[in-house]
């Protein structure tokens, strides 16, 4: 009946855990994949862009003639199953759409989104001979463009890179580990004739640049850019956007368990703690005072309850009068 | 000479952080990105393109940078650190959130009788010993069969029997039975999670016990042929051949032999490799 994978031993259960959904996910690792046939350029494209991506990324280098993400999603999902991935980037070459680029996002092994872009002008990784960022840091993004705030495609495509590159979320940043930024420029140039028939109006620009800190007299610094590469022109072609409703499941935000308030503790400004203790309102009739002759109860104080609970008390002093 | 002076003077020597734009960017500082959405210079874009867009990314990433550089920043040993806000872009998950685990028939025994877990710690002080000691697992305390080196015979037991292995062989029993516990939760757990599909957990026990008889009773040499049923073991049902019609249907019957030809022949219709063939022909 459980016809569950059970692990073996410990170190198998703990990479099964490691793949378990969690409230709190582990950063999105990508597969950049070559299809039934490539060029040069598309094959060049993969590898870059998979170098910026790395540590979370996976290079195949094999063609594969069973991928084509818009007709049939099998193997990209038992591709998904297989590695814990949920990003892919399919290239492809063909007479219909050269030097092709397909950004796919999965959600619960199944995929969510997707957009087909071709490339024009590459420029390789290799093709700038400047110096480059380290592995696994996190990009500063601009994206530039009115459309990517009213084109649903280049929404998505921006929201695609942006899930492709932020790497690992953090709550707080070294601010000397803020080396590249990763730019990206849309137009909507409608009245300039494009070769490209299958693909929508209009140019993205994706560009790399290594950032440099001056001196500029103040705190924040001036940034100077150097082009790191890759960069490409990308026009959009097909795309696919996701389901309502699984877009609905997979944007559920989980009910952060807040911290439990602290009461009564403080910190004050010289950084001591300082508790602050209820007790309650205090019987003053219990209190010990200090013992005179003359505040001695004496016989007659005592009343008929006192002497039912206290019997032993006066009675004693009486024998001894 | 004015302080400030000194200021202005000392700035001047460097290029300007500022950058001045018609609309101002939208950032989104958790994922470190700036939202741009001023009109570009599209014929500036077009004949100078790779030093147009250096230059505007320039003046986009230095706004990032001068707002990263506003944020709460604290300095610590790994450098200085800005602390982030949170994000504001909306990115979808990889997997769906995780469902709560379905409690165990002692939690939910607990609910019900109010009863509250109190947290133990591990170790205990062992007084014989005076060292700290587990409270239970390897080298606990409660390991009954390893700490005592004598045990007094109770009084109306046999006197002759072994008490260090009654005391082992109920140790035995017990965990048997704790781990049928555990199996019983995990079916509990499963039939709950299928629910929906009008599962519950006797029937899912009952269907896996079915199977096991049925696989046991293939064990014998007749492959339980000429075995004796059990007191209310269900019919087994075999897989039943169907045949079609034989007479009906001309246009169905014409395309079930067309597969079976098509899958023989292939796409091409090359019956003869002949690449292959002319190989043969040639040794």
């Amino acid at each position: 009946m459980l016809k569950k994978i059970k692990p073996k031993n410990a170190r198998s259960k703990r990479a099964l855990q490691k793949r378990e959904p969690k409230t709190e996910e582990n950063v999105k690792k990508a597969i950049f994949i070559r299809g039934s046939s490539t060029s040069q350029i598309v094959n060049e494209a993969l590898s870059d862009l998979c170098k910026l991506k790395k540590p979370d990324a996976i290079n195949f280098t094999k063609k594969n003639n069973t991928i084509h993400p818009f007709d049939n999603d099998t193997s990209l999902n038992f591709f998904c199953e297989k590695n814990d991935t949920s990003l892919f980037v399919v290239g492809s070459h063909s007479k219909k759409r050269p030097n092709n680029l397909t950004f796919i996002r999965m959600f619960d092994g199944q995929i969510l989104d997707m957009v087909e872009v071709g490339i024009e002008n590459a420029k390789s990784l290799s093709e700038f001979k400047t110096s480059k960022c380290a592995i696994g840091i996190k990009p500063l993004f601009l994206f530039v463009g009115d459309l990517f705030e009213n084109s649903q495609v280049h929404k998505t495509f921006k929201n695609m890179l942006l899930d492709f590159y932020r790497g690992q979320s953090v709550k707080n940043i070294n601010l000397s580990g803020l080396e590249h930024v990763i730019s990206v420029t849309a137009i909507d140039s409608s009245s300039e004739q494009s070769s490209d028939t299958r693909a929508m109006p209009g140019i993205i620009y994706f560009r790399v640049y290594t950032t440099q800190f001056k001196k500029s007299g103040e705190k924040t610094p001036r940034i100077e850019l150097e082009e790191m590469g890759p960069s490409y022109n990308f026009r959009i072609r097909r795309f696919k956007f996701a389901n309502d409703d699984v877009y609905k499941l997979a944007t559920k935000v989980p009910k952060v368990n807040k911290p439990k308030k602290i009461k009564n503790i403080d910190v004050n400004e010289m950084g001591d703690k300082i508790g602050r203790i209820h007790l309650g309102k205090q019987d003053l009739s219990k209190l010990q005072t200090r013992k005179m002759k003359g505040l001695k109860r004496i016989a007659e104080d005592y009343t008929e309850e006192d002497l039912e609970s206290e019997e032993l008390v006066p009675l004693t002093k009486k024998q001894k009068a | 000479m004015d302080v400030s002076e000194q200021l202005e003077t000392q700035k001047s020597k460097y290029k300007s952080i500022a950058v001045e734009k018609p609309i101002p960017l939208q950032y989104d500082l958790a994922l470190l990105a700036g939202f741009d959405t001023n009109a570009l210079d599209e014929s500036r874009l077009k004949n100078d393109t790779d030093n147009y867009l250096k230059e505007y990314t320039r003046d986009g990433t230095q706004l990032i940078i001068n707002q990263i550089f506003k944020l709460p920043i604290t300095s610590s040993d790994l450098g200085i650190m800005a602390e982030l806000p949170e994000q504001t872009t909306v990115i979808p998950r990889e997997k769906p959130l995780p469902k709560p685990k379905p409690p165990t028939r002692w939690e939910r025994f607990a609910k019900a009788k109010g009863i509250q877990h109190r947290k133990k710690s591990k170790m205990t002080f062992d007084e014989a010993t005076g060292e700290w000691v587990p409270r239970w697992g390897y080298k606990g305390t409660n390991d009954d069969s390893t700490n005592d080196w004598l045990i007094p015979v109770p009084q109306n037991d046999d006197p002759f029997e072994d008490q260090f292995s009654k005391r082992h062989e109920a140790k035995k029993e017990r965990i048997v039975k704790n781990e049928a516990r555990h199996r019983r939760n995990i079916e509990d757990a499963e039939a709950e999670l299928n629910q929906s599909k009008g599962i519950d957990a006797r029937s899912l026990r009952k269907a896996e016990l079915q199977r096991q008889i049925a696989m046991s009773k293939t064990a014998t040499a007749s492959i339980g042929k000429f075995d004796k049923p059990l007191e209310g073991e269900p019919k087994l049902k075999g897989v039943k051949r169907k045949f079609e019609p034989s007479i009906g249907d001309v246009k169905k019957e014409k395309e079930l032999s067309l597969n079976i030809l098509k899958k023989i022949v292939g796409k091409k219709g090359d019956i003869v490799n002949v690449r292959k063939a002319i190989a043969k022909r040639d040794q």
